[in-house]
């Protein structure tokens, strides 16, 4: 039973980084434009079929399809942001309405050009580690390590070069900050091709790990916007704690209770947190 | 402070008793007690930051105080909801006008009608929903609307859009709709703040009229030569508590309430 | 003419449409328009004239739907009762979700994402009670309702015709409502919610109260047709209870207009006749809401019905 719930407790720690990662994306795009991005979710699975585009149909190898697959979906972002979002900016309703149109338009392109049935890359890194009697599947590690190295990059990144602190200061204060100099409008599509990115970035590794198909992204997005509100919208560190929070509770959960309830922790934490701490949450920013 | 004097035959409306609101670290209102009787006009003056309007939110149930009593004609009222509050006879403006974009002036009145077919009608409301016509409520709702535009000044605005109005007619707008709940006892949220003289001038006139016809009413204001004017009896705050009680001549000879005034800009109107 | 005149004289041209239209094929998407037009109309309730983006709609409408068929099958009702107790379930649900969003003050962007949570988790039930509801596969609903004739007695309800004239009957039935609701004091309470709860607060209006009786009616209505459109199309499914059937809805209201009562059964009728006219398929009908929605937030926010009536009037003040 232990080594049940310890392997549980590791898979929900790697799911829990690609949750992180959406959930990081997710934070960001509220801190500085001020709306919750519903179709992360829709970019993410855009970057899934980009990397596996490239490697199954175009025949890149696999470690250069993520990199191309990331630039792809940032560039999809910024399209999106011209196009859509910049005119939503701060307003929650019409972002949310924005992004959840975006989500079928994306959808359904997804659906016309590639079908429903999903496709599978899960030949790209074979093989397992052992350690501890835990049985490991190298791909999983590696997709933890990537994420986790992106994560902390980002934190460094905000609170250690200029761009970050701005970005930071920004958040919690426009009006100063844009006295002070800072290029609202610039640091505004940045985050947006940001956190697509992000969100590409995790979709491309998700598809060495599981099989993909159109509507991968709707489940996502609604666990990272659980996991970033988990642990507070404003933290960078926060996404990836709350990720791995609900990936952990997901996995241990799934022991005692049937499958079925799986989804339901996330949507009961983020019912309770919205009722009991509703500014709470986004403390920091609005 | 003690209680202020009261002339015989006065009605006690509204008795405060030591009322506090922190928030936080700071203390907003600190320990203030005081009293409204029926059919006075009293006026409470304060530098920035006194209190006055935390005092006046408490009153009107937007917030709940951290201690002390609010009785309302022998009820205790602190912590109830605006919409009790507004239901009892207390009903409060705000000193940004608050008011429904898309609407004009006369709808915003009917909206504000809402206590008064509330009243005539009780629970038998519902029944207008199917048919308007019953309970013979729509017109008399309508006429007072009527009545309440002509009291207020507001005739000339009284089909223009709420974005259309002058500053002056927002904030005697905020008046009107406070006038349609039939309120015994009005709180006027710096009521005089942003108007010209002539504006000022118009406000006084109407706020004594009110008063005449029996409506209560308590002001807070910077204009201290308009509040000095219009009240009975003036209560002076500092710092969320008391300092001064009287008539507003002798709360602003008061030598606390210079004090607490020197150094900050008031306006002399 | 007032408003509720229009709304007679434009379901007569409708009621009378049969004697010059024979089309099947028609007369079907009608009834699918008329349907979808009550779920539009309930919902501008909510969002349009209260100002709640309430993503819960959809799942009212499938529960009933559910709901209706499951008291058939397990308590032997008719159809009819079965919609009853459908209703009763739903608003008993909605008064749940309603006091929780309302009691804790949510606010648009958060009572829209809790009522998603909601939504997802009714249809987290429907999709995985595989006893009861058959889980993804969905139930086919071979039960027809019956209805008594003058004349005829007791008919069962299975020609294109009859659902017709029921579909159009029960829609004209909730614009009038509605009508009669909207231009009533709970109708300037809504809009006073709508516009700025806090004033409608120290005006005396019980914005808990009212709030919750929007939400209520509206998923009440919302039941109703669940109920009704089931039955008509002949089969249940938990995508019934989808974010997509909530992006369906919303998409409907904000083609046609916010504004008026009536004006989200036009964009009812544009978006149900849209895939039959121009033969696409699911996935294409996915883009074309998405971008539907898209396009009337950032270009037309007041709808068909809005942009027109708002053209006619400057015209005519020129």
């Amino acid at each position: 039973m232990g080594q049940l719930i310890l392997g549980q407790l590791l898979n929900g720690a790697i799911v829990g980084t690609l949750y992180g990662i959406i959930a990081l994306g997710v934070t960001l795009t509220f801190g500085i434009t001020g709306i919750v991005n519903f179709a992360l979710g829709a970019f993410m699975m855009l970057g899934a079929y980009m990397a596996w585009f490239l490697t199954d149909e175009a025949g890149l190898a696999y470690p250069l399809a993520v990199p191309c697959a990331v630039a792809i979906t940032a560039l999809a972002g910024l399209l999106a942001d011209q196009t859509l979002f910049r005119f939503t900016r701060n307003n929650l309703v019409n972002g949310l309405l924005v992004s959840i149109g975006l989500i079928a338009v994306m959808e359904g392109g997804a659906l016309l050009l590639w079908t429903s049935t999903p496709k599978n890359m899960e030949y790209v890194l074979p093989g397992v580690f052992t350690f501890f009697g835990l049985v490991v599947p190298k791909m999983k590690l590696v997709v933890f390590l990537v994420l986790l190295g992106v994560i902390l990059a980002t934190y460094a990144a905000l609170t250690r070069t200029w761009i970050g602190r701005a970005a930071y200061a920004y958040s919690q204060n426009p009006e100063a900050a844009e006295l002070m100099g800072v290029r609202t409008k610039v640091m505004q599509s940045g985050v947006v091709v940001y956190s697509t990115g992000l969100a590409g970035l995790g979709g491309a590794l998700y598809a060495s790990l599981y099989s993909i198909d159109p509507t991968m992204g709707s489940v996502y997005i609604l666990k990272a916007v659980e996991s970033a509100i988990l642990a507070g919208i404003g933290s960078v560190m926060g996404s990836l704690f709350g990720g791995v929070l609900l990936g952990i509770t997901e996995g241990v959960g799934s022991i005692y209770l049937p499958i079925a309830f799986r989804d339901a922790y996330g949507l009961i934490f983020l019912v309770a947190i919205l009722l009991f701490k509703p500014a709470g949450l986004f403390a920091g920013r609005r | 402070m003690g209680r202020s004097p009261t002339w015989d035959g006065a009605v006690v409306l509204l008795e405060v008793t030591g009322l506090t609101k922190r928030f936080g670290g700071l203390t907003a209102v600190a320990d203030l007690s005081f009293s409204i009787a029926k059919g006075e006009i009293v006026g409470v003056f304060g530098p920035n930051g006194s209190g006055k309007t935390t005092l006046l939110s408490l009153i009107a149930g937007v917030i709940g105080p951290t201690s002390g009593t609010i009785v309302w004609k022998s009820r205790q009222i602190q912590g109830e909801k605006p919409h009790d509050i507004a239901a009892a006879g207390i009903v409060k403006t705000f000193q940004n006008p608050q008011l429904f974009s898309e609407l004009s002036a006369f709808e915003h009145l009917m909206i504000a009608s809402h206590l008064m077919l509330k009243r005539r009608l009780g629970w038998h409301r519902i029944a207008t929903l199917l048919n308007p016509d019953a309970g013979r409520a729509g017109p008399d709702l309508e006429r007072r609307a009527g009545e309440v535009i002509q009291l207020c000044r507001l005739d000339a605005a009284r089909d223009q859009l709420a974005v259309g109005l002058s500053y002056g007619e927002e904030k005697m707008l905020g008046v009107a709709m406070a006038l349609m709940c039939e309120p015994e006892l009005l709180l006027l949220d710096e009521p005089a703040s942003g108007l010209g003289q002539a504006e000022i001038e118009s406000l006084e006139s109407v706020l004594r009229d009110l008063r005449d016809h029996g409506t209560t009413l308590c002001v807070i204001d910077h204009k201290v030569g308009f509040l000095g004017r219009l009240a009975d009896r003036a209560i002076s705050l500092h710092h969320g508590a008391k300092i001064a009680e009287g008539t507003p001549a002798n709360v602003l000879r008061d030598p606390n309430v210079i004090r607490a005034y020197l150094g900050q800009h008031h306006d002399r109107v | 003419m007032t408003a509720s005149a229009r709304v007679l004289v434009v379901a007569a041209a409708f009621a009378l449409l049969p004697v010059l239209i024979k089309s099947d094929f028609i007369l079907t998407i009608l009834v699918f328009s008329f349907l979808l037009g009550m779920l539009a109309v309930s919902f501008n309730l909510i969002f349009g004239f209260t100002g709640q983006l309430s993503m819960f709609h959809a799942a009212a409408f499938g529960i009933a739907a559910y709901a209706t068929h499951l008291a058939m099958v397990h308590l032997g009702v008719s159809f009819w009762t079965g919609m009853l107790l459908a209703a009763t379930l739903v608003a008993v649900l909605s008064l749940i979700v309603g006091i929780i969003c309302f009691r804790f003050r949510l606010k648009e962007f958060y009572f829209a994402v809790v009522t998603l949570a909601f939504s997802e988790m009714a249809r987290l039930v429907v999709l995985n009670w595989n006893s009861v509801t058959n889980g993804t596969l969905g139930i086919i609903l071979q039960d027809k309702p019956s209805l008594w004739l003058p004349g005829q007695g007791v008919v069962k309800v299975d020609s294109t015709l009859m659902w017709y004239f029921i579909s159009l009957a029960a829609l004209v039935l909730t614009v009038l409502v509605c009508l009669r609701v909207i231009s009533s004091w709970m109708g300037r309470s809504f809009a006073a919610i709508r516009l700025n709860d806090e004033l409608g607060d120290t005006l005396g209006i019980n914005v808990f109260r009212y709030k919750l009786a929007a939400f209520a009616a509206g998923n009440l209505i919302a039941a109703f047709t669940g109920s009704l459109y089931a039955f008509f199309l002949g089969s249940i499914e938990p995508g019934f209870l989808s974010i997509e059937q909530s992006l369906a809805i919303v998409a409907m209201v904000l083609l046609g207009g916010r504004g008026a009562v009536a004006a989200p059964v036009i964009g009812a009728l544009v978006l149900t006749s849209l895939p039959h006219l121009i033969h696409f398929g699911a996935e294409v009908r996915s883009i074309v809401y998405g971008s539907i929605l898209i396009l009337t937030i950032l270009l037309m926010p007041q709808g068909i019905y809005g942009t027109l009536s708002n053209l006619g009037r400057r015209r005519r003040a020129a």
